[in-house]
Parts: C-alpha cells; sequence; structure tokens
C-alpha cells in the first residue's frame, strides 16, 4: 500500500479521522469505496496482529474448509488474504452449491475423513452431528486464552445467536445453557420478518400488517390489487423448512412450542393446543386464500424470487432473502421491510431464526490451527468487512450492528431493514426444541400442514392426529 | 403399395406432430430460456417474444457470473470436461475389461459363471450411498479419495454391468458355428475372438457403450461425495446456479443446452448402432 493511503487508514483506525473524511481522501488519491473497504479491513488486521497474541504460532500450516455456496463464503473468500498475511497458514477450501452441500458434509463427517478442518453449517445440523462425535465442542478454545485472541470478544456475539449454537446434547435441553457444548459459531444469521412490495401497497393503499388476522386480511387485499399474481409467499414444500421461517415465528409469538419437555426430560407433542389450533386455522386460510397457487412446492427460491419478480404482494420469511432479492430483480428498489408480530398482544416480534455457523470437525488433525482461522473468521474485524463490503447480512455481532457505516449503507438501499432487526433481535434464537427427530418431525408436521391446506383434513383434526403420531414416534425413540 | 387414405396420412401427421411438440416442448423452452436475462423468464404471464441475449452462454463460458449478489465465479466449463473425462474414460476402461468377460460369460459357460454374472449386475441394485461410505473410508486409506483414477475406478459400478450385460446377450446371439469355423481353420482363441466375435459384436458393443456413456454423465452423486469441488462433474456443477441469492434460470437452461449437446450428438451419431445393437441383443432366435 502506498503511504498517503496507509496514514489516511491509520488516521482512521486511531479514531482521529471520520468515515466520511477518510472516503473523501481516499477518493482523491483515486481510492474507490469498496477498495477502500479492503484497505481498511488489512490496516484492522495489521491492528489485530499487535494485540499480543502469537498469530503466527501456526505458520506454515495449511488448513481446508468446506464451504457452501453463499454470499456469507463469498465474504470469507474475500477477506482470506488477510488472515494468511496475519497468521503465515494457508487456507484452501472446497465450495459446493447449497442443494447438495449437507450431503457432502454428511458423507465427509460420517466416513471419518480428514479432508476438511472446519466447514459451514447450520446449526439445527449440529443437533446431529455434535451427539454423533463429529464436532467440537468449542468452548475448549473460546475459554482458552492461549489459544484465542484477546480481542475475540466472545460476548460481543448476539446472545439469541450465540446461545442458539449451544445444546448439552440432552433431548429437550435448553439451547445455551449453562452445560451447553459449543457445537457451532455463528457467522451469520436470518430473521424471519415481513418483506414486502411498497410499490404494490402504495397504488393499493395497503398498511403493513401488524399481527396475524391483519396478515390474513392484508394478504387478501393484495392478491384482489395484483394482477395475476398472489397476496402473500410462504414455503410449502414437504420439508422441515416451510415450518421453520415465518410459520414457527409467528406461532411462537403466541407462546406455543413444537414440544413439551416434562421435569423427567420425557418428550410430548405441543401443537395440538387450541393456541396453536386457532393460529394453524388463520395460516391455512391466509394460504388458501391468499397464497401461491402451487404453494406445496414452494421453497426459499419459489418464495424468493416470486417478491422479486412482482408475482407475490409480500413475503414471511427470511429478512436476508428480501435483502438479496431487492437488488438485480424486477422489483429491485421497490421492497421494503417490517418487523412481525403475529399476536396482537406480544411487545415485540419473537423471529425464529437460521444460522450459517463454522463447526470444526473432530476428525481435523490440525485442530488448534483450523481453531485460528475460525476464531479469525468469527471475530469482530471479518463480521465488520463482510456486513460492509460484502453481504454477511446479518451479521451476528452487536458491535457490528452499532456500526454507523453499515447501518447507512442498509438503510439507504433497504428501507425499514435496520428498524426491522433492532426490533427483532432482542426475541430472536431458535424456537424448536433440540431432539434428534428433529427432522423427521417437523418435516411430518409440514406434511400435515399441506393436507389441511389441500382440504384433506380439518385443522383440528389434523393437528390431533399430527401429535398423536409426534408422540408414538417420540415413545418409539425412547424419548416421550 | 400405398394402402393409406388421405384422412389417415393427415391424422398421422397430426399425431406425430403433437407427439413431438409433446415431447420436444421443454426442451424448446429451456433452448428459449438460455437466450433470456431472468428478468424476462420470470414475467407475468411468460411470452415467447423477447430480446435475445448471449449474457448467459458468456457467464458460463468465461466463468464469470453477474447475479444479485454480486459477481460470483462459476466453474461451469471445468464441471464439464470433468463429465467428459470420467466419462469417456469410465466407459473406455468398462469396454477393456466388460466386453471380454461379457463374452466369457456369453460362450464359455463355466462353473459359477450365472452367479458371477449376476453378482456384476448387483452393482446396480444397492443405494450408491450404501456402497460410498465405507469406499470413502477406503479410498482415502489407499490414496485414492479426490482422484480422477479413483473415480474412474467406482464409475465402473455404472459401466461394467451395464456393458457386460447388454454385449453378452449380443455374444449369445452370434452363431458359435461361424466361431468354429474359424477356429478349425487353424487360428487360435484369441485370433477367433478378435476376428470374428468382436467385429460381428461392434453394433451391440456401441451402444452398450453409448448408453454406459450416458449413464456416467448423468451420476451424481458418486463425484460429489468421493472428490472435491475441482473434479465435481456437471450435473452437481449445475446446481450452483441455484443460490441462496436467487436461482439464477437463464444460466440453469444455457448450462442445460451446453451439457446435453455431447450426449446428444453422441446418440445421433449412434443412432443406428443403438436401435440395432439394443434389439438384436435382447431377442433371442
Amino acid at each position: 500500500m502506498y503511504d498517503k493511503e496507509k496514514k489516511l487508514i491509520d488516521a482512521y483506525m486511531a479514531g482521529s479521522m471520520s468515515r466520511r473524511s477518510l472516503i473523501r481522501g481516499l477518493g482523491s488519491l483515486g481510492v474507490t469505496a469498496a477498495t477502500a473497504g479492503v484497505l481498511v479491513n488489512a490496516a484492522a488486521t495489521r491492528a489485530l496482529a499487535q494485540n499480543g497474541f502469537d498469530w503466527k504460532k501456526h505458520s506454515g500450516t495449511t488448513v481446508k474448509l468446506l464451504l457452501n455456496k453463499h454470499p456469507y463464503a463469498d465474504a470469507l473468500i474475500a477477506n482470506l488474504d488477510n488472515f494468511k498475511e496475519l497468521t503465515g497458514m494457508d487456507v484452501e477450501y472446497d465450495v459446493f452449491p447449497e442443494d447438495v452441500y449437507f450431503d457432502k458434509v454428511t458423507a465427509a463427517l460420517s466416513s471419518g475423513s480428514t479432508e476438511y478442518d472446519a466447514f459451514m453449517t447450520g446449526a439445527y445440523m449440529t443437533w446431529t452431528y455434535g451427539p454423533a462425535g463429529w464436532v467440537d465442542d468449542l468452548n475448549e478454545y473460546i475459554m482458552d486464552d492461549s489459544k484465542t485472541n484477546p480481542d475475540y470478544n466472545w460476548e460481543d456475539v448476539l446472545e439469541g445467536v450465540r446461545k442458539s449454537c449451544a445444546w448439552n446434547g440432552r433431548p429437550g435441553g435448553a439451547l445455551g445453557s449453562d452445560d451447553a457444548k459449543q457445537w457451532c459459531i455463528p457467522l451469520a444469521y436470518e430473521q424471519n420478518n415481513l418483506t414486502y412490495n411498497k410499490r404494490v401497497f402504495d397504488s393499493a393503499g395497503l398498511s403493513v400488517p401488524g399481527n396475524i388476522d391483519e396478515l390474513v386480511e392484508t394478504a387478501a387485499a393484495a392478491k384482489a390489487a395484483m394482477d395475476g399474481g398472489y397476496g402473500i409467499g410462504v414455503r410449502g414444500s414437504r420439508s422441515w423448512a416451510t415450518i421453520h421461517p415465518g410459520f414457527l415465528s409467528g406461532y411462537a409469538n403466541f407462546g406455543q412450542k413444537d414440544l413439551n419437555v416434562s421435569d423427567d426430560g420425557k418428550l410430548s407433542a405441543a401443537m395440538n393446543t387450541d393456541v396453536s389450533k386457532d393460529y394453524h386455522a388463520k395460516w391455512v386460510k391466509m394460504i388458501q386464500d391468499s397464497g401461491a397457487p402451487d404453494w406445496s412446492t414452494h421453497t426459499w427460491y419459489q418464495v424468493g424470487t416470486d417478491v422479486g419478480a412482482g408475482k407475490s404482494a409480500m413475503m414471511f420469511d427470511a429478512d436476508i432473502l428480501g435483502y438479496f432479492m431487492n437488488g438485480g430483480t424486477a422489483e429491485a428498489g421497490n421492497l421494503a421491510f417490517a418487523p412481525f408480530a403475529a399476536n396482537p398482544d406480544a411487545a415485540a416480534p419473537t423471529p425464529n431464526i437460521w444460522i450459517w455457523a463454522m463447526s470444526m470437525a473432530s476428525a481435523s488433525t490440525k485442530k488448534d490451527a483450523t481453531w485460528y482461522f475460525m476464531q479469525w473468521v468469527t471475530g469482530p474485524e471479518h463480521d465488520l468487512f463482510g456486513a460492509r463490503e460484502m453481504d454477511l447480512v446479518n451479521p451476528a455481532r452487536s458491535s457490528v450492528w452499532a456500526d454507523e457505516m453499515f447501518r447507512d449503507k442498509l438503510s439507504k438501499s433497504y428501507p425499514g431493514y435496520v428498524e426491522m432487526h433492532d426490533l427483532s433481535a432482542p426475541g430472536a434464537s431458535i424456537k424448536f426444541t433440540a431432539q434428534p427427530l428433529f427432522f423427521d418431525l417437523t418435516t411430518e408436521w409440514a406434511a400435515s400442514m399441506q393436507k389441511m391446506v389441500a382440504g384433506e383434513v380439518p385443522v383440528d383434526e389434523g393437528l390431533d392426529q399430527l401429535a398423536a403420531s409426534v408422540d408414538s414416534q417420540l415413545k418409539d425413540a425412547g424419548l416421550g | 403399395m400405398d394402402t393409406q387414405s388421405t384422412l389417415e396420412k393427415v391424422l398421422r401427421g397430426i399425431a406425430i406432430t403433437a407427439v413431438i411438440l409433446f415431447f420436444m416442448f421443454p426442451i424448446f423452452w429451456i433452448f428459449l430460456m438460455s437466450f433470456q436475462t431472468n428478468e424476462t423468464i420470470l414475467r407475468v404471464p411468460p411470452s415467447i417474444v423477447f430480446e435475445p441475449t448471449l449474457t448467459n452462454y458468456k457467464a458460463l463460458i468465461t466463468g464469470r457470473l453477474e447475479s444479485t449478489a454480486g459477481a460470483l465465479e462459476i466453474e461451469f466449463m471445468s464441471n464439464l470436461f470433468n463429465s467428459a473425462y470420467l466419462s469417456t474414460m469410465a466407459v473406455i476402461v468398462g469396454l477393456i475389461l466388460g466386453v471380454p468377460a461379457a463374452y466369457a460369460f456369453g460362450r464359455l459357460k463355466f462353473r459359477g459363471s450365472e452367479d458371477i454374472a449376476f453378482t456384476l449386475l448387483s452393482f446396480r441394485f444397492a443405494p450408491p450411498l450404501l456402497v460410498l461410505l465405507p469406499l470413502t473410508i477406503y479410498f482415502q486409506q489407499i490414496g485414492l479419495a479426490n482422484t480422477y483414477f479413483g473415480l474412474i475406478w467406482v464409475y465402473q459400478l455404472i459401466v461394467l454391468p451395464l456393458i457386460l450385460w447388454i454385449v453378452r446377450g449380443y455374444f449369445e446371439d452370434i452363431p458359435a458355428d461361424i466361431e468354429y469355423a474359424y477356429r478349425i481353420a487353424g487360428h487360435g482363441f484369441w485370433a477367433t475372438f478378435r476376428k470374428i466375435a468382436l467385429p460381428l459384436a461392434m453394433p451391440g458393443i456401441a451402444a452398450a457403450g453409448l448408453l454406459a456413456f450416458i449413464f456416467a454423465w448423468n451420476n451424481f452423486i458418486f463425484a460429489l461425495v468421493l472428490a472435491s469441488a475441482d473434479k465435481q462433474p456437471v450435473t452437481v456443477g449445475a446446481l450452483a446456479f441455484v443460490t441462496a441469492s436467487g436461482i439464477q434460470y437463464g444460466q440453469i437452461a444455457a448450462g442445460i443446452v451446453l451439457s446435453i449437446l455431447p450426449t446428444l450428438a453422441l446418440a445421433l451419431y449412434a443412432q443406428r448402432y443403438l436401435v440395432e445393437g439394443l434389439s438384436l441383443g435382447a431377442v433371442k432366435g
């Protein structure tokens, strides 16, 4: 780097220059804002190197990662040179498409492969990987001052997100309990809220719904206003992923749970309460009246694509899906964001979350070196770089959410996003009960929902049948 | 003599056209999609009128894909090469091993031959994942994991039974008397196999080779589990267009067009062998 640029960046890092002055100064030297971000991160990395931690301890070691094709992985790869410079280590990586990613991970882990040292994962998946002994408890590293740099600041990671990656392995055990093992560390996460088409809402005179009844009404009104489109996009395929976004976020807002945990640790179905039946009935009616005609095939991709193409007026799904659809689509720039609390009596939304996180393979033969990479990639510097310069939204660290540059970036192009996040984040966590039958039972829940929407079974009867089936499976597995 | 009336001819023509339209329309639509942007593909309602663009093909060939999430590096051409290399080599190895074996099973009846042939066929019955997880461990131990050699070896699970069983039927259909006559003329076993049996079975061998190539080309799971990203075939690589930030329908369509070209060209070239070889090998006289 040239001296003039370096001096400007160092002045900014030392706090003697504002961000705007830095950008202006670098601009006068012919440096674009994007490049400035990379340079600032390089300076942050240099500062990190001065914190007294022996970053070069594993110099010359190569670690290999298994990554999902995702903007979070792109952010990681874009910043990798800074890590290599900081540690003298080398990093190799394999990137696989999301559709087959977890097949690859499961095959690698279950075969005891030593090829990959660390990999991207979802928190739900660690409920399988952890008890199977395929991944390490990262508390052993986080709490070890000789292995973790003093600026790592673990408490900076949002509490709900951090705890959602920790489980004690006991079926029904609370996430983030004192005896929980930290199976993964968050890279970034998704909350489930409303993304709506402001153009459609404005032209039809619609207001942003504030609870489940208003959502049902607004979706119907939006459908009437759409020319051949539909009112609201939610997932509907026969998959656990149909339950976890908008549906469960609204469900949890009424204080409802998937499973009860008795004092002696036995699990039983909890989805056939009166409140649950009422919520299910409204949800089913909303899909029947205003959902996609081919709702039962809709996954993340269809829900997002339709709102981006202007085929649906809104969606109740991951906020970052709306973020992605607000660029490069027919409705780019027209999408806006709003927090959503389904329960009119609730103080705030309680979004269920999906977390992309990093885990360490138990079969890795370079665990200490791998931890160096993991603490860097989940640390504040990379999180800030990814949030500011790439699409690492939603960052998992509160310090990044406090960053003025990041908030400005969001507020400028994604109206309502920051406010939505700030209001929802305190209640954001995984709302499912951690247990080994998670995928089977939740997929069955989605299958029941399909039957209800298709009118094959009334909602209350369908939920009673589902609860009976869930109880039976839990008993068979020795969990109920 | 032509016994068809004009009405019959017209009706037959309409029926054939309808069937062709029915089966070819998806391919035709994909072909059209490959020249459109995501925005025009997702129009409501869909339209056949659009301004064609080559950006999808350009993205695949240059390896740089512009998406809603920004620029993405894609490895499609590398995936295409991997598919071509793995399929071709697997079929060559399969033919070298399978054709003599098929001859042995078809012509030289020996104790346990049916059992062995059926065992080889049974490779096709086992769910691939059942085999692949133990294989992953063995491959790591003997250094075959993540190698083209290892993959070509595993691909024999697909191609070998196919070649063996198709070609075996064909060898059985060749009258043994022809070979006996050649042997009586003073030629050895190897010469008989090479000069008589092989040329007569060539249509069947070509058909089996082509089918094996198509099956190998369409395979998905073997490379996914056993190899790194740089050795993935097009069946895995094509999924890279389905991203968290959106589905790149245009690139998927262009990818489909490019990936079916090699098999389509081969099939068209060897169409005659395929029909002749399969029908002759399948029917016993």
